[in-house]
């Protein structure tokens, strides 16, 4: 039994990794997506409240029978998606230090010089260091 | 004066950055999106007299004069162009400082650029800019309202710290076209890179790890 979950496991994250799903997407990407299900919706029932203050949300949410589920559900996948993105920059230079290092002595920080440096030593960066920056929207 | 040393690396990344997006359904959008890391990371020299709150007292100080406008580029605008920056079309509703969900996505692009590490400690202005349609007094208001509400969004929902940015509201004293001060062309919201938040870091140490 247990192995027949590690396998199903070992499935969905094969699954997952060749779909877009597990990718987090461009902030731009989850800004267009947040527009196109929710947006006319927001321009009808919310036209005084703006975006980052929270009123959006509660305004949705007061006219939820109204609001199609749509709205809802990709609402919540472009948050998520923008708080595993935030996340994963804050955290790349951490995990990645090793990484770092390793392959990137005397690189000099800023201008994206140590991320072009990892991307120049991609066969020696560390799995985690790799996934982080893949989630940050920073790896090719 | 500090220089930006952001060479060929970094705009060889801001297109690679621009491909993956080729594939998927705001292909249209990639251009402009490469644009905004462009723009905001020209080499160019800082200005640290240039300040949010100088920029806001030029803005003032012309409202209270009633200062006539001339064809010429106003005082403000000659010296804003001095800086790295881009411009971009925020749609708000009339009158108002409301974001429309049309420009969610163009407030997310830029939020891609200030969180890439090629931004990552640099610091911004938010610009308002009206047209002369309405009067002075309330284009500098409503403009400063709009610059706040890009912070806001910029800050809450993408996440950006907000030490890296200010918002200032030039209402029409920055016309982007003096000779048509009514054309909507000069309704626009502009971002310059205005410096760095802190020293850029040491070189990453030699040896073992």
């Amino acid at each position: 039994m247990k192995r027949f979950w590690v396998g199903l496991a070992a499935l969905l994250l094969a699954g997952m990794a060749g779909s877009a799903s597990a990718q987090t997407m461009s902030y731009a990407e989850a800004g267009a997506l947040i527009a196109k299900t929710c947006g006319p919706s927001i321009e009808k029932f919310c036209g005084k409240d703006n975006l980052g203050t929270g009123a959006i949300r509660d305004c949705l949410m007061a006219h939820q029978d109204q609001v199609p589920q749509q709205c809802f559900d990709e609402y919540a996948a472009a948050r998520a998606s923008i708080t595993k993105r935030i996340a994963a920059q804050g955290d790349a230079y951490k995990t990645c230090n090793a990484s770092i290092r390793e392959a990137c002595a005397g690189v000099q920080p800023g201008d994206a010089n140590i991320l072009t440096c990892l991307q120049t030593a991609s066969k020696i960066v560390r799995p985690a260091c790799k996934q982080v920056l893949i989630d940050a929207g920073w790896w090719q | 004066m500090t220089r930006i040393t952001r060479f060929v690396g970094g705009l060889a990344l801001a297109a690679v950055l621009a491909a993956p997006l080729a594939g998927s359904a705001n292909a249209q959008s990639s251009d402009s999106d490469s644009q905004i890391m462009q723009g905001l990371s020209q080499a160019t020299m800082f200005d640290p007299s240039l300040t949010a709150q100088v920029l806001r007292q030029m803005a003032q100080d012309a409202v209270a004069k009633n200062a006539p406008l001339t064809l010429d580029k106003s005082e403000i605008a000659k010296r804003l162009d001095t800086l790295a920056q881009i411009t971009v079309q925020i749609q708000f509703a009339l009158g108002s400082d409301i974001i429309r969900p049309e420009s969610y996505r163009t407030l997310g692009a830029i939020a891609d650029a200030m969180h890439h590490p090629i931004l990552w400690n640099y610091k911004f202005i938010v610009v308002g800019n009206t047209d002369t349609t309405g009067t002075r007094a309330f284009n500098l208001k409503l403009s400063q309202e709009r610059a706040n509400a890009i912070v806001q969004a910029l800050v809450t929902v993408f996440g950006i710290s907000p030490d890296r940015l200010e918002a200032v509201g030039l209402g029409q004293e920055a016309l982007q076209v003096p000779s048509k001060p009514q054309d909507p062309i000069n309704r626009r919201v502009q971002i310059f890179t205005i410096g760095t938040l802190g020293p850029m870091g040491k070189p990453v140490p030699t040896g073992a790890p």
